[in-house]
């Protein structure tokens, strides 16, 4: 049960959305599909004294932009993969997406932008969207402002965003690319252990141009350029080789009750190799 | 297995064996059965709330309630010492002095020291559920941190901080379980191992939490609505808590959705909920939140053994020192899962020379509460695991080191110090779920695979499960009651004192009922659960319900059988030797004339005493059921026997582990079970692979994870990882049906079976998947990293 007395609004703009924000500061929330905040409330462990549901602002589309797409705010999981087709790069979306465990309940409350806003390190988005690079809309009082995702992530549960300001989407850029997904887990109810998002060119062996971002293997997503560990034909050198060149870019491994930081960095190199492999379609 | 189909109102053809449908299936699945979430009183229920500790040990100095007894809505605030002085202390579920250990007195909160971080140390009664747990925050405690212990073996240690003021040491109890010579078998053995094996906290995980809503009458009688497996001596303790009578209190357990003996009574909660009700003058309703529920801990010990053999493969001696994290302690029946996990050993083996040495230890971990398998699993996994081992040093199939030392069925039935083993024939059921498995297959399968490098694992598990237990001296008793009454529409109720768990038990107990009195399973209405209406019973533990309180209500029918028949024969002027009831009926076999049953009843109402050949008799019969096989009396040779029937299992897993990551994959699954005859097929398939299911979440995934700081990590079950049905193969269960010759209609117990077999198996499985590597892992549970960790240990990474 909420233990605080919380006053829920439901503004109809995003004008009155970030100006309750503002007023607010720390003693609000803005309530995306809640999948994380409410039960963080009904815990105690967050104490709040308003929630902004965005339901009735019109951020629960996805559409087509130059080039890419536009994920809205209140976009879920479930609204997601019913905006067929997803082109190039943005297939990443997709495999993440379904990928997305706790039943239909999850994958139609939870929404993309939560996961971006809430930044849990063990989680599939924030390090797909790196991947993408894709850019976060934010909007805040009087003013409008685009961060890529790569800056956006500064630390665990940690993002850039300012006093009154709210995610309104984020877009993506569906570049001719093939991806490949690998996520580690424990069991199927369990959090990413780490997830490796793989973006190699189109056609042929060579990996030269690809990028693999890890996820949840340390605080904040980590994009890799392959480039210092291919040779000359941009091929990957030994898997031991590989794992160690990955081992020595993650710095802090992220580490919780699940899986500690030395497994993380143990399997950060053998996520990336698999993303790899399923891109290349081997 | 096939399903039954929904059955005419009188079910034809024999009703004990058959898969009926579940009684309340429908209700449940289409969400109209009522929980106890579901109990509210008309003029309103005030809700409470707990503070619990944040330090594992701490004086308290100081508690403060004035302001939060001042926040809008809240109508009582109280703390442990004034609690105290309300009640007496809580009865323990089964005192450890009972068995020569240290006890200590437990109250409805903590009255100056805390033991462990959640232990409750004031509550809140409010308007609201919201208004009671924002009051939580105004409470104001001060505590003085003390040093604590959270390790056994730490917590035996001479300078270790002790858990309870008083105690010598942290040693809960020493309680041996020997026979024979083990030192000198071992001196003598041609072959010796040793090692250890340790055993993560995990728990069980009931759909629905716990739960009491207390009301009192204006004639000071109180109501209690529980979900509790143990209503009528829930009942007992609650009187004695609150110094009343016991024909001052009613419990009601409504529905449960699940217990698995997390929902054993004796939790502080209890009498604290009914004390609070009472203080508010109003009804008061407690659910025990996810968190909460996660705290209770079970299955935590460290086995260290020693065993010899022979060059066959037979076992000669064993030895185990057995320490058990019993945290601290607490009033329920927890910590004696530690006395079960010593006298199963040596299980289904024919081991002469044994030397058991179990310790519960108390740390400042929350205390335990009873979980499947109540330390039958912890057994198992050693005897299993020594197996094994045994086979591997050998260089002998795992399969024949079992069959060279599992107990003959000529030799049945079969005692040890602590157990009169009733029956069975384990080598046919070992021989059964090899070839349900392909055993032989699996093997090629597995020289194949690790042909290629994968690392791939095939685990005998083999368990033995004691159940109905009988602990003299406590209320915990293997015997239990049943009333069935007949009516004149031919129906029957019948009131238990056993109780379901949400397993369907009432469903069983009507087909055993129905089928005595050839009527249908519709027309049997069951009752459990209130004690104002049920007799006195033990309720829902030790797989008993229809071992005890089916086979009461079976001779309570039959009692009403013979008033029927002797009835039924004087109207139809037949001999009653020829009569009988069959469909409704009573049918003369050598006329073929039949009387509607409810005819006979109205004739046994009506004119009983006036020339129907009976006299004044009511068609409703009480009887209590005791098993045979309960010897609590030592025989000449100093034996005893607590549990009067032994279910047993074999299973065999395939697992293949990822070398990279650690992730184990279950490919394929098989087990066999006993558990004489069988009731329901298909609610005893349902136990057997939940049991399995719940076997392999601890082998490999379920972890109760504390921090440094004592505090539990796992508070969630996206912390606590229980086994999802992607998770799991395809499970191939097959039953074998060999009554036992102790229990009227050969029943044993059926509903822990699989939990110690499959943890076994799987374990099994994993450590022969990394046989190849020279590696084993006996730290439960068999976790990615931690097997990943093995793996690189070996040398052998990516």
């Amino acid at each position: 049960m909420i233990r605080t007395a919380l006053r829920y609004h439901a503004p109809d703009d995003l004008g009155e959305a970030t100006e309750l924000l503002h007023t607010h500061e720390e003693r609000a929330a803005v309530l995306g599909g809640g999948t994380m905040l409410v039960p963080s409330l009904t815990r105690g462990d967050r104490d709040l004294d308003h929630v902004i549901d965005l339901r009735r602002i019109g951020l629960g589309e996805v559409s087509s932009t130059a080039g890419g797409m536009r994920i809205g705010a209140s976009v879920s999981y479930a609204r997601l993969l019913a905006a067929q087709p997803f082109t190039g790069a943005t297939r990443l979306l997709q495999l993440a997406a379904e990928g997305i465990t706790g039943g239909p309940q999850i994958r139609c409350q939870g929404t993309i932008c939560g996961s971006v806003a809430y930044a849990n390190p063990s989680s599939d988005v924030p390090a797909v969207l790196v991947a993408l690079e894709a850019v976060i809309h934010l909007r805040g009082p009087g003013h409008s402002r685009a961060v890529p995702a790569e800056a956006f992530f500064l630390d665990a549960f940690t993002v850039d965003l300012r006093r009154g300001e709210l995610l309104t989407g984020v877009t993506v850029g569906a570049r001719s690319a093939r991806v490949g997904y690998y996520k580690l887990k424990l069991a199927e109810g369990s959090w990413p252990i780490a997830t490796a998002s793989a973006v190699v060119p189109d056609a042929g062996d060579s990996l030269i141009g690809a990028t693999v971002t890890l996820g949840a293997v340390s605080a904040r997503p980590l994009r890799l350029d392959l480039a210092p560990l291919l040779d000359g034909h941009g091929r990957l050198p030994a898997a031991a080789d590989v794992d160690d060149w990955v081992s020595a870019q993650l710095g802090e491994p992220w580490d919780d009750e699940l899986a500690p930081g030395d497994y993380r960095r143990m399997v950060a190199g053998v996520v990336l190799r698999r993303a790899l492999q399923r891109a290349q379609g081997k | 297995m096939t399903l039954a189909p929904e059955g005419p109102a009188v079910a034809l053809g024999p009703l004990v064996g058959r898969s009926v449908r579940r009684k309340d299936g429908d209700l449940v699945l289409t969400g109209q059965g009522a929980y106890l979430d579901d109990v509210e009183f008309p003029g309103g229920t005030l809700h409470a709330a707990l503070l619990r500790s944040p330090h594992p040990a701490a004086r308290i100095l100081r508690l403060n309630t004035t302001t939060a007894l001042a926040r809008p809505g809240v109508r009582v605030v109280i703390g442990g010492a004034e609690a105290a002085k309300l009640t007496e202390p809580l009865p323990h579920f089964y005192n450890p002095a009972m068995v020569g250990g240290r006890s200590i007195d437990f109250h409805p909160l903590a009255v100056d020291t805390v033991h462990y971080v959640g232990e409750p140390v004031a509550a809140v009664v409010a308007e609201s559920l919201h208004q009671a747990q924002a009051a939580l925050s105004d409470i104001e405690v001060e505590y003085e941190p003390q040093p604590y212990v959270l390790d056994s073996d730490d917590a035996l240690a001479p300078q270790a901080p002790l858990v309870f003021d008083g105690w010598e040491n942290n040693a809960v109890a020493r309680l041996p379980f020997t026979e024979g010579d083990a030192t000198t078998k071992l001196a003598t053995a041609p072959y010796t191992l040793t090692g250890e094996i340790s055993i993560q906290r995990y728990q069980t995980t009931p759909m629905e939490t716990r739960g009491y809503v207390a009301a009192w009458s204006p004639d000071r009688r109180l109501t209690m609505h529980a979900s509790t497996q143990n209503p009528h001596p829930m009942r007992s303790h609650l009187a004695q808590v609150l110094g009343i009578s016991e024909h001052d209190v009613r419990v009601i357990a409504p529905r449960l959705g699940g217990g698995f003996g997390h929902k054993f009574h004796g939790y502080p909660e209890e009498a604290l909920v009914a004390l609070l009700a009472r203080q508010a003058g109003a009804p008061v309703k407690w659910l025990e939140s996810r968190e909460e529920s996660l705290l209770v801990g079970a299955r935590e010990y460290v086995h260290r053994f020693e065993v010899g053999f022979d060059a066959a493969g037979k076992i000669l001696a064993l030895k185990d020192r057995i320490l058990a994290n019993v945290g601290a302690l607490g009033p329920s029946g927890g910590w004696a899962q530690a006395f079960v996990a010593g006298l199963t050993l040596p299980g289904p083996y024919k081991i002469n020379d044994y030397d058991v040495e179990v310790v519960p230890v108390a740390t400042h971990k929350a205390p335990w509460n009873g979980a499947r398998g109540y330390g039958k699993e912890s057994a198992a996994l050693l005897l299993e695991r020594v197996m094994d081992l045994v086979a591997q040093r050998l260089e002998l199939d795992p399969a024949e080191v079992r069959r060279r030392n599992l107990i003959p069925t000529a030799e049945m039935p079969y005692w040890t110090a602590t157990k009169h083993i009733d029956g069975g024939d384990y080598h046919a059921v070992l021989e059964e779920v090899l070839q349900a498995a392909d055993y032989p297959g699996r093997r090629a399968f597995q020289t194949a695979a690790r042909a290629r490098g994968r690392l791939l694992g095939v685990g005998i598990g083999f368990e033995l499960a004691p159940e109905g237990a009988d602990l003299a001296g406590s209320l915990v008793r293997g015997h239990d009651t049943a009333t069935v009454r007949l009516d004149r529409s031919g129906g029957a109720i019948v009131l238990t004192g056993v109780t379901s768990p949400g397993t369907g038990n009432e469903t069983g107990i009507a087909q055993m009922v129905a089928a005595e009195l050839g009527i249908g399973v519709d027309d049997v209405r069951v009752m459990q659960g209130d004690t104002d209406m049920c007799p006195y019973g033990y309720g829902n533990f030790s797989s008993r319900s229809l071992t005890v309180g089916g086979a009461a209500a079976v001779l309570a029918a039959r009692d009403l059988r013979g008033t029927l028949v002797q009835a039924g024969a004087s109207l139809l002027k037949a001999r009653a030797a020829d009569c009988g009831l069959a469909d409704g009926h009573l049918v003369d076999a050598a006329t073929g004339a039949r009387l509607p049953l409810r005819d006979v009843v109205n004739a046994v109402m009506t004119l009983g005493g006036a020339g129907l050949g009976i006299d004044e008799r009511q068609l409703e019969s009480t009887r209590t059921y005791a098993p045979e096989n309960i010897h609590l009396v030592p025989d000449e040779l100093g034996r005893m026997s607590v549990y009067p029937s032994y279910a047993y299992s074999a299973h065999v897993a395939t697992v293949e582990v990822d070398r990279e990551t650690g992730v184990v994959s279950l490919l394929s699954y098989a087990g066999v079970h006993d558990c004489g005859t069988v009731v329901n097929p298909m609610f005893v398939r349902g136990q057997f692979l939940g049991a399995i299911a719940m076997g392999i979440g601890g082998a490999l995934w379920e972890e109760s994870v504390y921090g440094a700081d004592g505090r539990l990590r796992s508070d969630s079950l996206k912390r606590y990882l229980v086994p999802r049905a992607p998770d799991l193969p395809w499970i191939d269960t097959r039953t074998r049906e060999t009554p036992s010759p102790f229990t009227l209609l050969g029943v044993k117990g059926g509903g822990e079976s699989g939990v110690a077999g499959s943890l076994s198996a799987v374990a099994n499985a994993v450590n022969d998947a990394l046989l190849p590597l020279g590696v084993q892992v006996h730290r439960m549970p068999l976790s990615a990293p931690r097997l990943l960790s093995a793996i690189s240990g070996a040398g052998v990474r990516g």
